[in-house]
């Protein structure tokens, strides 16, 4: 059994930085510097596993060397290996974040090694090739964030963390009699396993209600109508870098588990599932954009924004085809880097005010007091989030819209093309109101030193370069990631499972 | 009989999930996690519910699966760790805005 242990170090350097930051308690800045200096270890770890699933093809790592089916299997195939990277990059922003963070949950012994086992969860979820295994990292994550969520500065931090925490167990239990059902059916809980079994046309008649089961919990993960009610309050109420996270790369596992789960399981129910998906999407994207045109607090736009970006993701995938697909894992790609940067700026904005708001009537005008740079990248996250060219939403955007050209789709093209226009009146707006306009007499008095902008920087300047130099690249690398998915046997042969002629 | 049981645990644990009583609620949910992991073991089960390994069993006859045991301890643990969380929650939330009626707690309505 040949094992990889790329994809062992990816998971285990987050989990040992957050045993060791748990250690050392009593230092924060230390605590802050080992977990950053974790996430680039995972970062470069999650790189070259990228580069050699790439090379070589799915790439496993099979736990105290147990066979799969047998034992618990590491899967990276492309698309994993490809979220994985995804994850630990935008993870190295958030962590950074923390550094010059005045936040006083940041100050908590606690707040590094539950960062930290975040990272895990997700990049777990991602990498696991076991059902069961996905279920527990899925659970991680989503008591980490919860907890997170819960120590938040903002007071209404433990209404919505518990709001969120009873509603996502709800998901997972779901998840959890899914998996059930389809161990009672398969007699495995090896993904590749169950998807050799189900590609030979095998159909018990707990399979398809398993399949709409899990369905139905990547859904409520990525917060995807109707599903979508804990979204808003629990995205904006978390600590600001946490609340990155959130809105990029957390509601990207249920997408994640969504596109294994209609290109690799459920392969023969797919077209029943993408109707439902692109219908849902729809409904996300209008809903989404309109919310998100009348709110009443930054943060709170962007969450809602986050929910009109899912549903072009879900659009994508509901269409189906290979350039379909491409462009929404492209999309999904790009918009983890806009909006982790937007909701870090938007942190830094509620820096500079006394009581930490970012509500509209708080902090309209304020942008004059504040460091120019912070207004012009604001400005550029919001034209990269509503796809204007040179930025990285426009190539998201670009590809997804050749993938509906592609399938005929006019109805939803027109959808989708118009709440772009959306996107750009409710970020120009809330760019006007806050850096433009003169003060009004509600507006709150600024600080002088707020957070450093040093991470929402270097995102933006991430999203800069995937909109030129690396957009080819990108497109490339997701359509060959694209091609591996249409047949669903390079990621069974590639698990290599025992007795299967090996 | 299993069905029935898991049936029944499914639906209290879903009715009182939906009170405005928050410990209620709590409770409810992990009623609702006995429920899952009730189908897990029942899922293991094969006829006659020998225990595996153990039992002296006639040639011909299957144990019950001794893998679903080990992943019902996982999830036992899982659940057990966010029921703690939720009654964590429950307990601060209680302090702060002195009730457990899902009700008034509405800060977070504009």
């Amino acid at each position: 059994m040949e094992s990889n242990p790329l994809l062992l170090g990816t998971l285990v350097t987050p989990l040992a930085g957050a045993i060791v930051t748990l250690l050392l308690a009593q230092s924060n800045q230390l605590q802050r510097s080992i977990a950053v200096l974790t996430g680039l270890i995972a970062w470069v770890f999650s790189v070259a596993l990228l580069v050699q699933v790439h090379d070589l093809g799915v790439q496993t790592y099979a736990l105290g060397n147990w066979s799969p089916p047998y034992g618990i299997v590491l899967v990276a195939d492309s698309l994993g290996a490809l979220f994985a990277f995804m994850v630990t990059t935008i993870m190295i922003g958030g962590l950074l974040y923390t550094f010059h963070c005045q936040d006083r949950c940041m100050t908590y012994p606690a707040f590094m090694p539950l960062f930290l086992l975040m990272e895990v969860g997700l990049v777990g979820a991602m990498l696991t090739g076991d059902l069961f295994t996905l279920f527990v990292f899925m659970e991680l994550m989503v008591l980490a964030s919860v907890s997170l969520t819960a120590i938040s500065d903002d007071q209404y931090g433990l209404e919505a963390a518990l709001k969120y925490i009873l509603i996502s167990s709800m998901g997972t239990l779901f998840l959890l009699l899914g998996i059930a059902s389809l161990y009672a059916t398969f007699g495995s809980l090896n993904m590749a396993e169950i998807a050799q079994t189900l590609l030979t046309g095998e159909r018990p008649i707990l399979a398809p209600a398993s399949a709409f089961m899990l369905l139905c919990a990547f859904l409520l993960k990525s917060a995807v109508f109707p599903f979508h009610f804990w979204q808003p309050d629990f995205h904006t109420t978390a600590p600001t870098p946490i609340s990155a996270m959130l809105s990029s790369i957390v509601v990207k596992v249920g997408v994640y588990g969504i596109i294994r789960l209609v290109t690799l399981l459920f392969v023969e129910e797919a077209p029943l599932l993408e109707r439902w998906l692109s219908t849902l999407g729809i409904i996300g994207i209008l809903f989404g954009s309109l919310a998100a045109l009348r709110t009443y607090n930054v943060k709170r736009m962007l969450a809602y924004s986050t929910f009109a970006q899912i549903g072009f993701i879900l659009v994508g995938i509901g269409w189906g085809g290979a350039l379909a697909i491409t462009g929404a894992i492209v999309y999904a790609f790009n918009h983890a880097f806009i909006k982790s940067a937007l909701l870090l700026l938007m942190g830094v904005l509620a820096s500079y005010t006394k009581i930490k708001t970012a509500n509209f009537a708080d902090v309209t005008g304020i942008g004059k007091k504040l460091p120019p740079a912070l207004g012009w990248l604001v400005l550029l996250g919001g034209l990269s989030l509503s796809g204007v060219p040179p930025l990285n939403g426009f190539v998201s955007k670009l590809t997804l819209i050749q993938g509906g050209v592609d399938r005929g789709d006019w109805l939803n093209l027109i959808i989708i093309v118009g709440a772009g226009i959306l996107t750009l009146m409710y970020m120009v707006r809330a760019w006007q109101n806050i850096f433009q306009r003169q003060p009004t007499i509600g507006a709150v008095e600024t600080k002088e030193a707020g957070d450093s902008l040093v991470a929402p920087f270097l995102l933006i300047c991430a999203c800069l370069l995937l909109g030129t130099v690396f957009a080819e690249p990108l497109i490339q690398l997701v359509s060959a990631t694209v091609s591996d998915l249409q047949d669903p046997n390079i990621y069974i042969s590639g698990v290599k499972l025992y007795g299967n002629g090996t | 009989m299993f069905a029935l049981a898991i049936g029944m645990l499914f639906g209290i644990g879903v009715f009182q999930l939906l009170r405005r009583d928050l410990i209620k609620a709590a409770i409810g949910f992990s009623i609702l996690f006995s429920a899952v992991n009730l189908f897990f073991v029942a899922v293991g089960a094969f006829e006659g519910k020998y225990a595996p390994y153990v039992s002296n069993v006639e040639a011909g006859r299957q144990t019950s699966d001794p893998l679903i045991q080990a992943l019902i301890l996982t999830a036992i643990v899982v659940s057990f760790g966010s029921f703690s969380l939720v009654l964590g929650f429950v307990n601060i939330i209680s302090r702060r805005y002195d009730t457990v009626d899902s009700n008034d707690i509405n800060k977070l309505k504009h």
